[in-house]
């Protein structure tokens, strides 16, 4: 989904893009005093193959009173190289890709779409067939996350079973994507104006019979955890973000449902993913049997020559909204480019979730959450 | 419980047969590119035009070359031009920065062959400290899953070790930014000798879409890729160690 938004002066252009919104590191560490009070410092190397951050757990005695995090150790420059990128297309679709590996098909739809919007003469409105394996793709990726974050969960709570059976299914998905693309994160094949793999179509039987395969799979390996009780009394009541807090924060996607049609804990977020792991299936379905996915974008309202227009773009990414946004001057210059990932939006979800926790239930509180440091730090 | 024993009685051994056997690699799979003897400068240009990264692709010595320790392998100057061709040769790691240049007219790739005797020692247990330095993530993804049955890297005694004391090599991913160069130094410094760096993915090898910061110490592999596929770096590890 795109909007285009025209401003006289920069300034005003500027301060729309501003007003999207980002992730803030706490400005200085506050010190927790008192009787029973102490820190627990961690990272920004953390034990298991993730990326940098560092956490700071303040504790009273075995609760944590509060959980201080900063980012930053992921900082790259993805914005600024997109402008300086100027108009290689090929060089700022990769970028917008490369942003948070785990969400390269949302962001590189959330791009084109954005050029499409800006530059409608330039580039042609993406087919249906395109559109049907943009879509495809993105609920590939959708499904692979959730399936491999579920299983995460389920190794941290040392049910290994499902924790297996999840890594290698999860495999699968990634395999799919590697069959329309051949990229297992979906790469390369996204782009303005349509996608670069021509004969995906031929190969829709296929992914629906590997599908047909997989899925009884991921449901059995699912419905082991789920009904599994020493599983469910660790997932329920811990890390709970309630409603209220939930929309005061402003937590958005995976993490704002599952406190707003359940109730936020870490059993809400694990059958949210559930429920989208099944939507997932139920869109691809449609799409492979010939359903027209809609185009959204709106033609030839672009950019206007006697002002600075901004075009924030929004794609359904698997955590939640992803915000890729673009100002341009009235010379149809990029000027500055901002990416909102929905984790800039949650990882004050994820600290609160942590309060009264003990520190021990903190890595199933992180993983119902899986917050991108990459795409927050860009 | 019961009903999860069974089901793990079900789903059996999914250990895939890769090695020995040849790995499953997707019918579009991108491995080291091969380039015509007589392609020219001007068709290199023309490559170049589409190319997403700086110095990817090149003419020196009247010859056209691909870096792969730059290249992302998204396919665009195979398509622009049919003297470029991805084969499905998947073997890429290699032991010193040159061998991932890949010259116009080579042909006969052979992986090369360990023969340092500090590596060939390892083989058998591998102990690798993962460090995330600006990357995209997915090449952490991806060596993940080197973990998972699929793969089970363990059976060969290499492990992601969780401290770097226990660790005889890094694997670094991302081009090292420079929030991370601190960290990325101490968890070096603090590895027992005799150690290693490993460089995963175009960002380590050489910041790939971006400009890379510095290593702690010169590379003994790079292993190439955007991200490298998991039959690549399993592969690369191996060599590594001479188990191969
Ligand atoms: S495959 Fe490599 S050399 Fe070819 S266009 Fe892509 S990045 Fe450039
Ligand atoms: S090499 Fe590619 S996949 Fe790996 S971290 Fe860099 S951008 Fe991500």
């Amino acid at each position: 989904m795109t909007e285009l938004f025209s401003f006289k002066t920069i300034e005003e252009a500027e301060a729309k893009l501003d007003s999207l919104g980002g992730y803030k590191d706490p400005a200085e560490v506050v010190p927790l005093k008192g009787a029973g009070a102490h820190e627990v410092a961690v990272g920004p190397v953390h034990a298991g193959v993730i990326e940098p951050g560092h956490f700071r757990f303040q504790c009273m005695g075995e609760d944590v009173y509060n959980l201080q995090i900063f980012l930053g150790y992921q900082h790259r420059g993805v914005e600024e190289a997109m402008v300086n990128a100027g108009g290689n297309i090929a060089r700022q679709t990769a970028l917008a890709e490369t942003c948070a590996g785990d969400t390269s098909a949302a962001a590189a739809i959330a791009f084109a779409e954005l050029m499409e919007r800006a530059f409608p003469l330039r580039f042609q409105a993406p087919d249906n067939e395109a559109l049907r394996l943009r879509n495809i793709l993105l609920e590939l990726e959708r499904i692979a996350n959730h399936t491999g974050d579920l299983g995460a969960l389920a190794g941290d709570v040392a049910f290994l079973q499902t924790a297996s059976f999840c890594g290698r299914i999860r495999g699968e998905y990634l395999n799919m994507t590697a069959l329309l693309c051949g990229n297992r994160f979906g790469r390369n094949a996204i782009v303005p104006g349509g996608v670069r793999t021509g004969d995906a179509a031929d190969k829709y039987g296929e992914i629906k019979t590997w599908i047909a395969r997989v899925k009884p799979e991921l449901d059995r390996a699912l419905k082991l955890m789920f009904h599994e009780h020493s599983v469910c009394d660790r997932f329920d009541g811990t890390g709970r973000v309630p409603r209220d807090v939930a929309e005061s924060i402003g937590l958005v996607g995976v993490a704002r449902r599952a406190s707003v049609e359940f109730n936020g804990d870490v059993m809400a977020r694990a059958l949210v993913r559930r429920i989208e792991i099944n939507e997932a299936h139920t869109k691809i379905a449609k799409l492979i049997g010939g359903e027209a996915p809609a185009s959204e974008t709106p033609r030839f309202d672009g950019l206007k020559p006697d002002g600075f227009t901004v075009v924030v773009s929004t794609s359904a990414a698997w955590r939640g909204p992803l915000v890729h946004a673009a100002l341009f001057s009235p010379d149809a210059k990029m000027v500055r480019y901002k990416i909102v990932d929905p984790s800039a939006h949650n990882w004050p979800g994820l600290a609160w979730a942590l309060r009264g926790e003990q520190i021990s239930n903190f890595p199933i509180c992180n993983k119902s959450f899986n917050l991108s440091y990459c795409g927050t730090d860009r | 419980m019961l009903k999860a024993f069974i089901a793990r009685i079900k789903e059996g051994c999914r250990t895939g047969a890769f090695p020995p056997a040849e790995p499953n690699l997707p019918p579009d799979f991108r491995g080291r590119p091969e380039i015509d003897e007589a392609t020219s400068a001007e068709e290199v240009e023309e490559m170049k035009s589409v190319c997403p990264v700086d110095g990817a692709l090149g003419f020196s010595e009247g010859k056209a070359f691909i870096d792969m320790g730059r290249c992302i392998f998204c396919g665009r100057c195979a398509a622009k031009c049919t003297k470029v061709r991805f084969t499905r040769e998947y073997r890429l790691g290699v032991f010193k920065r040159d061998d991932l240049v890949v010259r116009a007219g080579e042909g006969g790739y052979v992986p090369p062959v360990q023969t340092d005797a500090e590596a060939l020692r390892l083989k058998g247990s591998l102990q690798l400290r993962e460090v995330s330095a600006g990357g995209c993530a997915a090449c952490e993804l991806d060596a993940n899953v080197l973990g998972t049955p699929a793969w089970d890297m363990a059976r060969f005694g290499i492990r992601f070790a969780a401290s770097p004391r226990h660790a005889d090599t890094v694997y670094l991913t991302g081009p090292v930014s420079r929030n991370m160069r601190s960290a990325l130094d101490k968890t070096y410094a603090a590895m027992p000798e005799p150690k290693f760096l490993i460089a995963a993915g175009a960002c380590a090898i050489s910041g790939g879409l971006y400009e890379r910061g510095e290593y702690p110490a010169e590379p003994a592999l790079y292993i190439p890729g955007c991200p490298p596929h998991p039959a690549t770096t399993l592969e690369a590890l191996l060599r590594f160690v001479g188990d191969m």
